[in-house]
Parts: structure tokens; sequence; C-alpha cells
């Protein structure tokens, strides 16, 4: 007899959306996050009400507040490190090991961050965007006493605007992005005029703060100096790649960077749902219809870890899931849902319908951001033989090259001859960017022939101890003895 | 990939792991001319992602001369593979915590002496200074000077060099879909029709996929298929310096040069020859980490990293098949081999003598035997 | 708006200070803060080292993905972005790993 009706794993928007509408129509619902509290990236809750309150938080704590109102039960600061066929779920957290089964599950664990390599990235003071967000959002910290923000995507104007008003320093903002990227996004982001005038809002921010707005500029190189971080910014085409011209040398006491972000299909791909390769989505994304559905029974993925769409998007396809998942355990159990406000099937649908509108509503701003953060064919080009792919294990570019050109056709094989992948971030931060250098050395560029990494447990490193518990030598269920 | 080979092979191997790679290197070299046909990518079964113990303590103990001289060969690949795997000699011990292990320890330390291997039996005392981060609850120790370990992931990519400098030839993502004989010369076809190899002699080294293959054949011989459980940690300071294993068979450990800490012994996932390692069973995870954390007390703190399943080939007695197959000309088979990577390459190399003509230097496994009932096989010991 | 003498956004001192210890030397942070960003904010940005080359690694991503803000805390090998502070916490840098410590 399971636990739960249905397990959600990632409690930011998608997440809570989904849990809300599936406790709604009257089934039995865990949540599980390794955060304290509900709100993912976007939302993420402040640690004190001492700092000031940003435009997110209002309806963070909307949607914090709405789920504390619910029936879900939640499992904040667990840390899920195993998923099983049968949708049992193993987590550690701060009372010990925790694990429960449902009947369903709803995957919406978010993105990371990609940061495609250049000399020095790996230089204490460099971090990402999302990093740099995090500091400011949630720990009320400046990344720096002055920062050079770079890379691509919505993120770069987001951060720099938040750094200025937190009254620190910003020393440039270097897009790989020209004017005519962002004026193509101009027709979508029309669907949302809140957000196209906060983008206006940050943008004036940044100019008024006098801040170099670069565009069509990479980062080529940064090291460590006795005054700060010394950054080289050159010139570079619509793919990122560096182009003749002249190079800018930036000081700054913390460089934040990054190059879009990438859906997290660890899950999904552990389970054996089917996926498919989608650079506009982002990267590798379970294959699923409108709702959320997966090609496995009673998995979902819902959020931009389904596809990058956006917050918005992100809760209106949780609420989707959610109800998906109700409509089909009722269909499933054979039973007849309770007639309890919202629960009955042509109110099910209905909602449905609904939440469909509003979904393609969003979603069409956040896809046209999705390309601006989407990995540019031929970004990876640019990076020079000598700098580290494999941030965990130390692998160059140029191993990675000698090993595509003695033979390794995918991933897997890449991992075997290189060790790329094998360390303790299990090829999340280097997965993308060293699939693109295989895929570009050795299947002229498609991505699927190369594959991803095989997606195994722990979901994250565990202790030994945090696995076994207290236990003696009698406790263990010692199976039959080997042939002598 | 949309060829029909057009010039024959001398000998076409069906199987890409240690042993097939072993026997076809060294048939190549004596002048054959070699198709290996590999349904993933070299050494990416069995061979690729076992735990590399090179230790007499796990070995059968009818293996253990096998093992000997196989131990020879992955210490110096510099000779006849050309690239290392990270083969390091350490001392093996084999441990027991309660009186009925010491009972078992004592049992096969003497069988294995049996067949030549130098097992000597030690007390607590001795144990711990040799191994001072083991658990002082130890009650004795079988020691084997000779013992060691390798990084089997490093094993595709020294055989993938090795074979293309011996003028092998590599057809990998090539899963054989049927076996014919056609004009006096076995055909092997890929998947949908697209790739045609002929040659005069097959070697069938598909482990645990012989029992398929062997039946394109019309052979009926039953593979189970174990589905073993390896657990890695991240770097870590020095804890162990030996191989270690228990009594009883089931756990087996060692830290590699970088660190890592290495847990296997054989408990088992959920998976088949069809879908593969499938996933964990967590109550075998907890068992394997309980064993490994109760032998070296300082393993608690370390950060477990990955955990996978690899397929291990098991005939109904246990022990290997490598020979001719009865009633078909020029046709071998090689694998089931329990601790397989240990004695792999000098199995290899056997079959390869034996396949050239001439007498291999120790006796090799009659497929025959596995064809008759059950019933009928001689006790294993 | 921005607190001289540190990092911290604060539009007021009202967030409690503590402290702790990374490697024996002081450290303050605000409650509620992970060691990675009071860290951080303190000017040490480098928290450990890289296996093969054994360059300075510090925080990355901040949000328990990376790994390379591990850190010891109470002999425990913990990410210094998933770990609140706790006043008088002792916070030591990963002992050296490998055949080579």
């Amino acid at each position: 007899m399971p636990d739960f009706d249905v397990l959600v794993l990632g409690g930011g928007p998608a997440g809570v959306n989904a849990a809300l509408a599936a406790s709604a129509a009257g089934l039995k619902v865990a949540l599980f996050d390794e955060n304290p509290a509900a709100g993912g990236q976007v939302y993420r809750a402040p640690i004190s009400s001492a700092m000031p309150p940003t435009g997110d938080l209002l309806p963070g704590d909307a949607l914090r507040h709405e789920l504390d109102q619910s029936a879900v039960t939640t499992y904040f600061n667990h840390v899920v490190w195993a998923v099983t066929a049968d949708y049992r779920v193993d987590a550690a957290g701060p009372a010990g090991p925790v694990h429960c089964s449902g009947r369903a599950l709803i995957v919406a664990t978010g993105t990371t961050e990609r940061v495609v390599p250049f000399d020095g990235w790996t230089t204490p003071g460099v971090i990402g965007l999302a990093a740099a967000t995090i500091l400011l959002k949630s720990q009320g910290i400046l990344p720096g006493r002055s920062t050079l923000v770079a890379g691509c995507g919505p993120l770069l104007a987001a951060v720099a605007a938040k750094i200025i008003e937190g009254g620190g320093k910003v020393e440039a903002i270097a897009d790989i992005a020209g004017l005519g990227d962002w004026g193509r996004t101009m027709p979508a982001m029309v669907s949302r005029p809140d957000l196209m005038r906060e983008g206006f809002h940050w943008v004036r921010e940044i100019w008024s703060a006098g801040v170099p707005m670069l565009s069509r500029q990479t980062l080529v190189k940064v090291e460590q100096a006795h005054d700060g971080l010394h950054a080289t910014l050159a010139p570079c085409d619509a793919a990122g790649r560096p182009i003749a011209g002249k190079q800018r040398s930036v000081v700054a006491d913390c460089i934040a960077v990054g190059h879009g972000l990438t859906p997290s299909s660890e899950i999904t791909r552990l389970l054996r749902a089917e996926h498919r390769y989608s650079r506009q989505a982002g990267g590798w994304i379970a294959v699923a219809d409108q709702d959320g559905r997966t090609s496995r029974p009673r998995l979902y993925v819902a959020g931009d870890g389904a596809g990058i769409a956006g917050a918005a998007a992100a809760g209106h396809h949780g609420t989707l899931a959610g109800l998906a998942c109700a409509i089909d355990l009722g269909t499933h159990l054979g039973t007849h849902l309770g007639t309890d406000l919202g629960t009955d099937a042509a109110q099910l649908r209905s909602r449905v319908q609904a939440a469909r509108q509003a979904h393609a509503k969003a979603a069409r701003f956040g896809r046209s951001m999705a390309q601006l953060m989407a990995l540019r064919p031929g970004h990876t080009d640019s990076i020079e033989p000598q700098t580290i792919v494999c941030r965990c294990e130390d692998v160059t570019r140029a191993e990675i090259d000698a090993a595509c050109d003695a033979g390794a056709h995918d991933m897997n094989q890449l991992k075997a001859w290189t060790r790329c992948g094998m360390g303790p971030c299990q090829g999340r931060t280097c997965g993308d960017v060293a699939a693109e250098l295989l895929a570009a050395r050795v299947h002229g560029g498609l991505r699927e022939p190369a594959g991803c990494l095989s997606a195994r447990t722990p979901l994250r490193p565990m202790t030994v101890e945090a696995l076994t518990g207290n236990f003696s030598y009698d406790d263990i269920p010692i199976p039959m003895a080997a042939p002598l | 990939m949309n060829q029909a080979m057009t010039t024959a092979f001398d000998v076409a191997v069906i199987g890409g792991g240690v042993m097939g790679c072993t026997t076809a290197l060294f048939l190549a070299r004596a002048g054959m001319r070699v198709a290996v046909v590999e349904r993933d990518s070299l050494c990416r079964g069995a061979s690729g992602v076992n735990a590399g113990t090179l230790t007499l303590h796990m070995t059968r103990a009818a293996l253990v001369p096998y093992a000997i001289r196989a131990w020879d060969m992955w210490m110096n690949t510099d000779a006849w593979l050309g690239q290392s795997v990270l083969a390091t000699a350490a001392p093996g011990l084999s441990l027991a915590f309660t009186e009925h292990e010491k009972t078992l320890l004592q049992q096969r330390a003497a069988a294995r002496r049996g067949y030549g291997a130098q097992i000597d039996l030690l007390d607590r005392d001795a144990s711990l200074a040799l191994e001072p981060g083991l658990n002082p609850a130890v009650l004795q120790a079988a020691y084997c000077a000779t013992d060691g370990f390798a990084s089997a992931y490093l094993t595709g990519r020294a055989y993938h060099a090795a074979l293309r400098e011996a003028g092998v030839h590599i057809f990998e993502q090539t899963p054989a879909t049927r076996i014919d004989r056609v004009a006096g010369m076995y055909r092997v076809t890929g998947p949908a029709d697209a790739i045609h190899i002929d040659a005069t002699r097959l070697v069938m080294a598909g482990g645990v996929w012989l029992e398929p293959l062997l039946a394109m054949l019309d052979i009926d011989i039953p593979v189970k298929t174990l589905v073993n459980q390896l657990i890695v940690t991240e770097r870590m300071p020095p804890v162990m310096q030996s191989v270690l294993s228990i009594a009883n068979g089931l756990l087996s450990m060692k830290q590699f040069a970088n660190g890592s800490v290495l847990i296997g012994g054989g408990w088992q996932g959920v998976g088949d020859r069809v879908r593969g390692g499938v996933e964990t069973v967590p109550d075998n995870l907890i068992g394997n980490l309980r064993l490994a954390q109760h032998v070296i007390p300082a393993l608690a703190q370390a950060r477990v990293a990955r955990i996978w399943l690899g397929l291990e080939a098991e005939t109904a007695d246990a022990m290997p098949m490598i020979g001719a197959l009865p009633g078909l000309p020029d046709a071998w088979v090689i694998g089931c081999v329990h601790s397989g990577y240990t004695s792999g390459p000098y199995m290899g190399k056997l079959l390869a003598q034996a396949m050239l003509g001439e007498e291999p230097e120790l006796p090799l496994f009659d497929p025959a035997r596995l064809m008759v009932p059950v019933e009928a096989l001689a006790q294993p010991h | 708006m921005l607190n001289d003498e540190t990092m911290r956004i604060d539009n007021s001192n009202r967030a409690t200070t503590i402290r702790f210890f990374f490697d024996g030397q002081p450290a303050s942070a605000r409650v509620g803060e992970s060691v990675a960003a009071a860290l951080f904010a303190s000017g040490t940005k480098s928290l450990r080292a890289s296996p093969r080359e054994h360059s300075p690694r510090g925080m990355f991503c901040l949000m328990g993905s990376c790994q390379e803000c591990l850190v010891m805390v109470d002999a425990r090998r913990v990410l210094a972005c998933r770990t609140p502070v706790a006043d008088g916490m002792r916070v030591e840098t990963v002992p050296e790993a490998g055949i080579n410590a």
C-alpha cells in the first residue's frame, strides 16, 4: 500500500502548483525539496525579514502560504538520492533517512546553470549568475565590492540591477547577444507587459549607474591578481566565439557568469522515460504531452525541468501535471474522485482547459527568453585546449578531444576514457558542454548520437553513514555466501 | 554502416569484452584477419564496469592457477597490451569477524592453497599491524601478498588502441542478430541486415548474452545473469592499503591512488540481460555499505559518489566455458568466469593458443558438459 | 543600504551577528547565512584544491549541484552552500585525498 497517491519532487513554482492541484483534487500528496522552504530558484525565500524585499518576494510568499494552508505533506531540507521504478523515493533529511512510496510521481526539479568554460573559470571568485542571484535575493549579500556580469540571457540584467539596488558596483555587463537578438524577443515580451516593464526598469537602473552595457562581448580569460580578478573581454560573433578586435581588460572583485540554463532530467532518465534533445528547450528533456505525461505510466514532468519556459509558465505547467495526475489516478484506481470543490471529473477537465490557456500565454514569453539562453552551436569551439572542462576531475578540452579522436563515440565512453563526469557533480556542471564538444568532433554537431551520461543513484553524493544508519554486524542481511 | 564485407575474415569474435578482445589480439598477432563484433562499445559490459579486483581470495579455487598467470599479464600490460589499466599490486586480506567466518576463512584458504595460492592466516594483531584502519573486532585474516586491483573503466580504451594497431576490424554498436552457414563460412548479420561479416572461424565471447547468441547456433546452454552492485566513493585521504574482502565472499574493497574507494561483493540489483542493470535494491545497497563500514570504520564519513550495476555471467556449475563448440567446425566459446576480469586476459590467450593448434598451457573448460541436463553434472568443489 | 564594513545589503542592523571559525581563523556571519556565502562575503573565496592540478577552488553554483564548496564541519563532509552557519561552528578544509596525502 503506497504511502501517498503522488510524490512531487521539487518545491519551485511548478512543483508547488502541481502539489496544490493534486491535493485540491482529493489526492494524498507529499512534496520533497532540499531547500528549507518552497520557492525554488526564482522565488527563493530570503533568510531574514531584515532584508529589503525584492519583486519576487510577494509571489514567493503567496506560494509558500498557499502550501502551508494545504493538506500537502512537505519534506523540506530533504535531499532525494534515489527513486525506483515503482516510485519509491529515498531521501536524507535532518532527522535521518526517509523513504516513501507513491502511486504516481511528478518531477519538477528545475534547471542547473550552464557555463561554457573559458581560461580561468575555475578561479575562486568566479561564480554563476544563478549563484549571484541566490547571494542577492536569499542571503542579502553582494557578490563583491565590484562585479563583472557576463554571459547571456535575461539573468544578466536582473543580476546587475539587483547589485546596483543593493548599493554595489557593476564594472560592466558583457553580453554575447547583440541588440538584434534582444530585438527579436520583443513580440513575445509584449505578451507580458509586467515583465517587460521590469526589464526596462532594470535597464534604466543600469544605465543611470553608468555601467557599460557591452553587446557581442565574451569572457576569454580570468586571472587572479593582487588587486582582484583580471578579466579579458573580446568581441565575439553570434555564436559567442571570439573574433579579431580590441580586447578589453576589466578588474573586479567578483565575476558572475552564466550561459543559460539546462533542464535537470536526471530523475526521468534514471526512470528510463523517453527523452529527446531540444536546443531551444535547454537540452535533453523527457518526451511529454502538453500536460506533462511522460512515456512512463503515472510519471509527469513540469516546469523548466521539462523544457525552459519561465517561472510563470512553470506554475501553470505544474497545475496541469497535478490535474493530469488526478485524472489518471482516478482512471487507474477505478475510483470516482470525491465531490469536493473542484474535484469532480468535469470540473477537473475545465480546470485543465483554463490552465492550458494560461500556460500557453505565459510560455510565449518564457520561450523567447529561453532562446537567448540556448547553447549556440559553435560556442564551445572557442574553448582552449588547456582549459578545464570537467572541474571535478580536472579534465581539459585537449583530453576530451584526444579521447574523441581515439574512438570515443558517446558520453559514457568519453567518461570511461577521460574520467569526465566521474566526479561528485556527476556531470551536472560539465555534461552539456562535454557532449557538445563530442558531438561537434565526432557527429557533425548532432547531439542525439552523443547521448548523455547515464543517470545513476545516488542523485547527490551521500555519506556512507547517512545511508547505513545505526547498526550492528548481526543486523546486516547477508545473502548466500559466494561459491568456493 | 551499409556494408557487406566482401573480403572474408579468418575469425569473427562476437563480443568485445576482455576475453573476446584478448583472443582477437593474440590471433591477429599470429597473422589472422580478425573482426570483433560488439553490440555496444568495447569493454562496456562487465569488463568495463567491474570492481577490478585482482585477488586470489575471491577467485574460485579451481581458477587460481589461471588468476595467478593473469595477474602477471595485468601487471605487465606494457608488454602485450600497450596501455596501462593502472594495475596495482597490493596485499589482499580476507577477514573473519565471527567464529563461523573463521571456519569459512580457513576452508577457503586451504582450497586455494591446494591450487597454488600462497595464503597465510594472520591473527588479530598481525591483521591490524598490516591494516591499521581495520575494525579492531576482526578475529582473523587470510593474507595473500600478491593480490591487487586495476581500474576496469580504462580497459576499453586500452584494448581499442591495441586491437586497431594489430589490424583488427572493430565493429561497435553492432549486435549480432543472426549467424548462418554460407558457403562453408560463418555469416554474422547485424541489425536491419545492414551488415554481414563472413569468417572461417567463430568465437562466441558475448558474456551474459551467450545464451541467446549460442541459440543462434542451435546450441542450448543456460547462462544466468547476475546483476552485481558497485559503489564508489569520492576521493578521500588514505583509509586502507590492501585489497579487502570478507570470508563469506560478499565484500570487496580497495582504495585507488586517487583516493576513491570502490566497494563490491556481488550484492544484487534489479536487471536482466535485455534491459541491463535497472536499479539498486535499497536493502542490498545498505547491506553492502554496512559491511564496508564495519570493516573500515573511517568509511562512515566517505561520500558515495556513484552506484551502478554490472552484469556477470554464470553457468549451471559456476565454472567457465572455454573451448570448441561441439558439432560445429571451427566454432569456439569463451566466457562465464567468476571473477572473469581477474583471469580474463589469460583465458583469452589460452583460447587463442588452442585455436592456433597449440597445446594450451592449462586445461580449457569443455562447454559440452553444460549442454547436458543439470542433474548429470559433477558436484562443484 | 550597503553596510560599509561587510558585503551585506541591510536596511537596518536587525540581523544577529554570529561568529564561527574557518581553519581556526575567526569569521562572522548573520543568522541564516550559509557557510559558503558568509566566507565569500568576508573575502575567503578559496575553500579547497582541485584533485589533479591542486588549483584553488571555491563556491561556484551555490545551489548544491557543483560540489565545489565541500568543507568539513564536525569531521563531516558537507557542502558549505547547504550548511547554515551556527554560532561557534568550526569549519575546516577537507583533508588532502589520494595516495600522496
